[in-house]
């Protein structure tokens, strides 16, 4: 520990000019890292939006159950009331039919000028349940059965659709990560191996001077990490130039969906690209100092 | 210091290169190395400092048997050393005191510390206008001086020079000889091979004689 701490500056110097001595292949390492890094970050923000997305969407999900001809106010406020009672059921509220004529005009626009043919109000009151996704099943089928409830609608189709591409977009998110994780370690470690072969007259000598190989391996290991983090910086800058110059852009074209505020984004990725890109320095740099033995 | 019992040393390819060789070293003894290219001085040399292992007999260099896969007790055994190798081995593109600076970090010595024991042993080598140049840029003779150093600086129990005398004129060859004499103490032990046997002629010293892979050796003076 002490011979670590007496050579860190020499450590620093020495993975400095590994790095120096051959500019153009750390150059490219570099580029490639950073924008592999760049994909990483890319989709962990199509995870992250995708995943805000279904969560919103599962807390808006809500079914509307609608009660037969001979069910009163009264008795269905009561229902209303069993319905709270249920496992699942986060929210019921009552839907007058005048409430849901004035959904309905809303919903359709311009179309609604055909609600004028109708000499009195075609809507019928009903009850609006939010309910817990995960029991969708369960709560579907005890509302249904209740007495006073003539059918239930649910949007089961759509929200099924929505988590299947969700749950798709999280298996790519996950293959591109582990993509990117094997190509940045390859990369690195190659480098690492590569300063290794052009140094080894130099770790000979050290060798023969008695150096261990923890004393031979840390500047190797240094420049690695020191190449990826600065692949990694460069990923969280053209992420961080992307969200300022596209990100509003983005939000304009598709109101309709609620996509996380930028800086939050933002601030996810860069920090998930700079903690990964430390892992994989780190982990490419120990795989390509292994050859140290071998050429020693 | 040194104890070899009838060791031998065969290559790979089946080459002899040391035969039977008997031998002791003491703390503070000076040994000369002698024989023609190709006799087997250089292979006895690796055997000292661990770079082969004896394919027989037995062998002890500062209290460590000498045999394969012992490559941590090696290492540390090779820090008690003061190697000056014949082709010098400096690191390329590094200052004369970063190359001597180089052998000193590998033992832990506090930074202020080594620069300046390390600058004093390149003046003693007289190198004290050479610190700061890459070594690329010295002359064989000064890049030599700039291995003594690099060897002598950490205090070594055992100095063992390679061949120093090679390729230098008389004058210089006798001053490199000199100055790698000059650190032998009671508790140093110099050993130096060369083929140049009229330069070291008369000294009192311990020398043995190689020929074909066998030694002979001889006493004069008190070494």
């Amino acid at each position: 520990m002490k011979t670590f701490f007496y050579n860190l500056g020499y450590f620093i110097l020495e993975a400095f000019r590994t790095i120096r001595f051959h500019p153009l292949s750390n150059i490219f390492s570099f580029l490639g890292t950073g924008f592999i890094l760049f994909l990483f970050g890319l989709v962990l923000m199509g995870w992250s939006i995708g995943d805000g997305l279904v969560g919103a969407l599962q807390s808006e999900a809500q079914v509307s159950a609608y009660f037969t001809d001979q069910v009163g106010e009264a008795g269905a406020r009561k229902i209303i009331d069993e319905m709270r009672a249920l496992d699942g059921v986060q929210e019921a509220r009552y839907v007058t039919a005048g409430e849901a004529y004035g959904k309905n005009r809303e919903l359709l626009g311009n179309e609604a000028e055909i609600l004028r043919l109708f000499d009195k109000n075609p809507f019928e009151a009903f009850v609006e349940i939010k309910i817990d996704l995960n029991k969708m099943d369960q709560v579907l089928s005890q509302v249904s059965g209740m007495r006073g409830i003539e059918y239930v609608r649910d949007n089961r189709d759509i929200l099924e659709k929505l988590k299947g591409i969700v749950d798709t977009l999280k298996l790519l998110g996950g293959l591109v990560a582990a993509a990117v994780g094997i190509t940045t370690l390859v990369l690195i470690s190659h480098m690492i191996r590569q300063g290794i072969y052009h140094n080894r007259e130099q770790i000979n000598t050290l060798r023969l001077l008695g150096a261990p190989n923890s004393f031979i391996a840390l500047p190797f290991v240094m420049a690695g990490m020191i190449l990826t983090l600065l692949g990694g910086g460069l990923a969280a800058g053209l992420i961080i130039v992307m969200m300022e110059q596209g990100y509003s852009g983005i939000n304009e074209y598709i109101m309709f969906l609620p996509l996380p505020p930028a800086q939050e984004l933002c601030r996810l990725a860069v920090s998930a690209i700079l903690g990964i890109s430390a892992v994989l320095g780190l982990m490419g740099s120990l795989f390509g100092v292994s050859s140290i033995r071998k050429e020693g | 210091m040194i104890e070899a019992k009838e060791v031998a040393l065969t290559y790979g390819d089946g080459t002899k290169a040391l035969k039977n060789v008997n031998l002791t070293v003491q703390p503070g003894e000076l040994v000369y190395i002698t024989g023609h290219s190709g006799s087997g001085k250089t292979s006895l040399l690796k055997l000292l400092m661990g770079i082969e292992a004896p394919t027989a007999g037995k062998l002890t260099v500062l209290g460590q048997r000498m045999r394969k896969g012992n490559d941590r007790k090696l290492r540390k055994l090779r820090r008690k050393i003061g190697p000056v190798f014949q082709e010098f081995k400096l690191i390329e593109r590094r200052t004369a005191l970063e190359n001597v600076m180089v052998g000193m970090r590998i033992l832990g010595i506090p930074p202020r510390r080594m620069k300046q024991e390390a600058a004093e042993a390149l003046k003693k080598v007289g190198l004290e206008h050479r610190l700061h140049t890459p070594v690329e840029h010295l002359s064989w003779g000064e890049a030599q001086r700039v291995a003594i150093a690099r060897a002598v600086v950490r205090k070594p129990v055992l100095l063992i020079a390679d061949e120093p005398t090679g390729n230098l004129d008389h004058d210089n060859a006798l001053n490199i000889l000199d100055i790698l004499t000059s650190f032998r103490d009671e508790k140093t032990a110099v050993i130096i091979t060369t083929h140049a046997t009229h330069l070291i002629e008369g000294q009192a010293a311990t020398y043995i004689r190689v020929k074909e892979g066998e030694i002979t050796i001889e006493r004069r003076g008190e070494a």
